[in-house]
């Protein structure tokens, strides 16, 4: 192996955002490709799968509905993926946000009370706080891993919301199909773009990115968070406390997820389904990741993700492709996203007979 | 079904038709090509309900060739998504376009008055709106048909069913298919399991073992792919295809079964909207000339004579003659449902919550 | 009734065979200190594989290997960028799980709705006539065979110590001469390739036929799984006839007219998971006991 990886005396800031834009490269270059085998014009197909779903207000609308799950749930993953605190629960944290905020708009939505929405949204962040708050106390009661416990989480949020969907909250007037009765007017977020469907949660997202950016950037506790994530000893010597860093985490990551799942009974959805979410909270994994867990970078990346899926679906409509490739697409992102990444912590260097960790495996 | 019930039924509901449809008529010339739109919420890959739905746009295609386009999505599976979806295809210029599922049936029907440059049609909507038009089938008259076949077969006298989801669709199918069994078996009963997935086969295969364990000795179901069929004929026990016709799968062991066949929705809406005459209507049709359900193979395993049975209950169920749903009805708790000479009406067919008497099973939280 | 028993017994066989695979293949991943949350992905794609393969072939059992190569080649994809490149196991695991299923659902696309001649199951005439045991298919027995070898290759043999030393402390077995980062891309590849049986096995024993939403989740079931059996193989397999046995019960019971609350039974084994993660956690003895202490930690010299 001449090629050898050389361990950067510290991250290098120009790849830090170099390695996105590579990975963003290849992944056109892949869907290229695959438009390619399945017979069809790459570039004009590339311009189809991009620009299509755009090509009017109402478009632009669709984008910022679609990304806006995934930002606010990705800039409050990354406030603890920063410090270590790695909550894969989100999926779950939304729903319970659903189901908080969806209790309150079936009950007095039909009342039309002012008061309504904001309670809504209020019980919808405590919901994901609170679902939240389970893998954060076992963290720093029990030392049970965050990772799994917000997992396993996920199935108990999703198979609640089934069994009240199903159950008590089922429209009498739905034939018993699974849904709730529509949601009263009272109960729904404001349109913010006329003609289209774009709601006031996309001000929630801004304001989320400015917050976390504002926290992680500028303030006392995203540098003790940052320092946690580094090393939880030097965090313990200089007087941080990594529970502190855990509830603070795992709090952002959850309060955000309820948001979003507010977002959705209260606006694109209007109505309780089963199933609320379909992996928002997974794909803001992927966001917080592209977006270097930076709320300015989650921002894009959220955007990015958002317009994926919407040219999935123009693929299928005018290129008779599988909608299966935004999945594709948005994982291989990742993939080359993660490879990208080696280059900001390691220099390659041509070093023939060089003995190096990642040289003898790779 | 063509007694006076659904003739009233049809009546009131083009009534309504007329009187809210005048109005949203795009203009069309003869020579265009029809641009049809179609959204199915799963994959079509899935050999039941999408499958089907597929079949009818393909016999659009068959049906005018050259003259009709269909655009098909799959696996819209985010109730979030359909509105821009369906917005897309409206503005994209399909005149006509499907839904596939209940689901979808909130979005069009906030929808469909928007869109004035198309026609929305939504298979099992509740009721027919504003330039939206609704199509469900009566699959309780096939599961009546196919309950006679499994109450003369039977050696048990237990009958199974994979249920999907405790829906009135799958309630009132289940229950037919128990009285048909009983119009010539009174002593047959029915177990029933939920399966709690519209798609999951392994746990289909699972809920027959269960079922065959307990002396069931035929199955039928609300599935979406032919598993059950192979998971009875694996334990050596029959199967009947219930809206779907499963026999290229099953190739020992289905004793008979019946289709759905929406091709007529597809094909009328198709013509209405060519002739400029399309109306929003509710059409809730099963067997019969035009209808959406047709029975479709038997093994040759089934004796004539029991054949003969559901050829005559068909017959007197296409003239009116025989009402699956006909009294005396009582619930599983013996409770009297429908007095002797009276029938259900179509109302609380569709709304159906209880099982009848002889189901061995429950209803989860109804 | 006892034969209704000898039934529920076969059924939880069968049905917690793919869980079996899938598990004990996460189980040595992670008992090398990797935790590879792909398996759902991987799964899949190794259902589509054996079944495309068997439809060209006729063949089970070349549908199988092929089934076992794919998820090889998505676990070498995994172990390239998680245990070379250290990228976040979390994210990358993720991602493969996202890039699996759609790759599964766009490969499978053309070998919907077709049917898989099922031969008959079991070993053969001599097999039969063994009561209960006699009707499950070959992959069954497999299983057990394989869950002994890797039992005694965990627990018998030096690279078996190996492997649990570098679960245990990459440094120290470093130090030592173990190849670490050579242990935990095998370690990786084989969880692939039982992953990818596992998929075969649904594919083509279960429902001899592919669709989406085929696997369902039991590629996540069998990460929690993994921790459920607190990274033991005996537990790991008295686990998932109990998670596959869960579901069975239930369906008996509904038969028999005795309905439970479908969503709480579906709920127990998360909720197990997560008592049995608190319990052992909770103790720094048990916790030295049974979780690999460098469980997620990338490792470079």
């Amino acid at each position: 192996m001449p090629l050898h990886f050389e361990a950067r005396t510290k991250p290098s800031a120009k790849m830090v955002w170099l390695a996105p834009a590579t990975a963003l490269a290849l992944t056109a270059a892949a869907a290229m490709i695959v438009f390619a085998s399945a017979g069809l014009d790459p570039v004009q197909a590339l311009a189809t799968f991009v620009l299509s779903p755009l090509s009017d207000w109402y478009g632009v609308g669709e984008l910022l509905i679609k990304a806006t799950p995934m930002i606010l749930i990705g800039v409050g993953l990354s406030i603890g993926f920063r410090a270590g605190v790695w909550n894969i629960g989100a999926e779950g944290q939304l729903t319970i946000g659903a189901i908080f905020a969806g209790y309150l708009a079936l009950r007095f939505g039909p009342g039309d009370g002012i008061w309504v929405l904001p309670s809504m949204i209020v019980a919808a962040v405590a919901g994901g706080m609170l679902w939240a708050a389970i893998p954060a106390l076992l963290r720093t009661m029990f030392n049970a891993s965050e990772i799994l416990v917000s997992l396993m989480l996920n199935y108990v949020a999703q198979l609640w919301l089934s069994w009240l969907v199903f159950g008590a909250w089922r429209d009498p007037a739905g034939f018993n199909f699974p849904q709730s009765e529509p949601l009263a007017p009272a109960a729904l977020l404001p349109v913010i773009i006329e003609g289209t469907r774009a709601n006031i949660s996309v001000v929630f997202a801004l304001v989320a990115v400015a917050l976390g950016w504002i926290l992680v950037g500028r303030s006392f506790v995203g540098f003790q968070l940052r320092v946690t994530g580094l090393s939880s000893g030097v965090a313990r010597y200089a007087g941080f406390s990594p529970h502190r860093a855990v509830w603070i985490g795992m709090f952002a990551g959850g309060a955000a997820a309820g948001l979003a799942g507010v977002g959705e009974i209260a606006g694109p959805l209007g109505q309780i389904f089963p199933t609320v979410s379909s992996g928002y909270g997974y794909a803001a994994i992927i966001v917080a990741f592209l977006g270097r867990l930076h709320p300015v970078g989650v921002l894009l990346s959220g955007l990015l993700m958002a317009l994926i899926y919407l040219g999935g679906d123009s693929a299928q409509m005018s290129l008779g492709l599988p909608s299966a490739i935004s999945g594709l697409l948005q994982s291989l992102l990742l993939f080359f996203l993660l490879a990208a990444d080696v280059l900001v912590q390691y220099r390659i260097r041509y070093a023939p007979r060089g003995r190096s960790a990642l040289g003898a495996a790779a | 079904m063509t007694g006076s019930t659904r003739r009233h039924f049809l009546k009131t509901t083009a009534a309504a038709a007329l009187a809210t449809g005048a109005g949203y008529r795009p203009a069309w010339a003869a020579e265009e090509v029809l641009k049809v739109g179609v959204i199915h919420m799963g994959a079509i890959s899935d050999t039941g309900w999408e499958h089907y739905q597929a079949q009818a746009w393909r016999a659009l295609e068959t049906a005018y060739p050259g003259k009709v386009k269909v655009t098909v999505l799959e696996n819209i599976a985010q109730i979030q998504d359909c509105e821009r979806l369906f917005r897309q295809l409206s503005t994209q210029g399909n005149k006509l376009i499907f839904g596939t599922t209940f689901s979808q049936y909130a979005s069009l029907k906030k929808l469909a008055p928007t869109l004035t440059g198309s026609h929305f049609e939504c298979c099992a909507g509740i009721e027919a709106g504003r330039n939206l038009g609704v199509f469900e089938a009566r699959q309780y008259e096939g599961t009546y048909l196919t309950g006679i076949a499994a109450g003369r077969m039977t050696k048990s006298n237990i009958l199974g069913w994979v249920g999907a989801f405790p829906v009135p669709q799958v309630i009132y199918s289940l229950n037919a298919f128990l009285l048909g069994a009983r119009s010539v078996n009174p002593a047959a009963t029915l177990k029933v399991v939920w399966a709690n997935a519209w798609v999951d086969p392994a746990k289909e295969k699972d809920a027959v073992a269960a079922l065959v364990a307990q002396g069931a000795d035929v199955l039928s179901g609300s599935p979406n792919t032919p598993v059950q069929g192979l998971a009875a004929e694996e334990k050596g026990v029959w199967s009947i295809g219930s809206t779907g016709d499963f026999s290229a799968y099953v190739r020992k062991k289905q004793l008979t079964s019946f289709e759905l066949d929406w091709s007529s929705a597809h094909l009328g809406a198709a013509k209405a909207v060519i002739e400029g005459n399309w109306k929003p209507e509710s059409r809730w049709l099963g067997l019969g000339a035009g209808g959406f359900l047709k029975m479709t193979t038997s093994s040759p395993d089934l004796p004539a004579s029991v054949a003969a049975e559901m050829k005559a209950a068909e017959a007197a169920i296409v003239s009116g003659t025989l009402k699956p749903f006909a009294g005396p009805l009582k619930d599983q708790s013996g409770a009297p449902k429908v007095a002797a000479g009276a029938a259900l009406p179509d109302q609380e067919i569709r709304t159906m919550t209880w099982l009848v008497e002889g189901v061995q099973g429950t209803l989860p939280r109804t | 009734m006892s034969s209704l028993v000898a039934q529920l017994i076969v059924a939880t066989l069968v049905a917690g065979t793919p869980l079996v695979y899938a598990a004990l293949g996460e189980l040595v991943v992670e008992r090398a200190g990797v935790v590879n949350m792909g398996v759902e992905g991987m799964m899949v794609v190794g259902a589509v594989a054996a079944f495309a393969v068997a439809m060209a072939t006729g063949s089970l059992g070349l549908g199988v290997l092929v089934a076992m190569a794919a998820g090889m080649l998505l676990s070498l994809l995994f172990a390239v960028l998680a245990v070379s490149f250290n990228a976040n196991q979390v994210a990358v695991g993720l991602a493969l799980t996202i890039f699996g299923t759609s790759l599964g659902s766009y490969l499978g696309k053309s070998y919907v709705g077709m049917a898989l001649v099922v031969p008959p199951s079991g070993l053969g005439a001599a097999a039969a006539d063994i009561p209960i045991l006699g009707q499950l298919h070959p992959l069954v027995w497999l299983s057990w065979v394989l869950f002994t070898a890797t039992w005694f290759f965990l627990y018998r043999t030096k690279y078996g110590l190996a492997l649990r030393a570098v679960g245990e402390s990459p440094a120290s077995a470093h130090a030592i001469g173990y190849p670490v980062i050579r242990i935990r891309y095998l370690a990786t590849l084989f969880g692939g390739a039982l992953a990818g049986i596992a998929g075969a096995y649904v594919s083509l024993v279960y429902t001899a036929l592919w669709t989406e939403g085929l696997i369902a989740g039991r590629g996540w079931i069998a990460v929690a799984l993994v921790v459920f059996a607190t990274w033991r193989p005996g537990r790991c397999l008295a686990g998932a006839y109990l998670f596959g046995g869960a579901t069975m019960a239930q369906l008996f019971a509904q038969s028999a007219g005795v309905g439970l609350p479908s969503e709480l039974m579906s709920a127990l084994p998360y909720l197990a998971t997560i008592v049995v993660l608190a319990l052992i956690s909770r103790d720094e003895t048990m916790m030295r006991l049974n979780v690999p202490a460098s469980l997620g930690k990338p490792f470079s010299i």
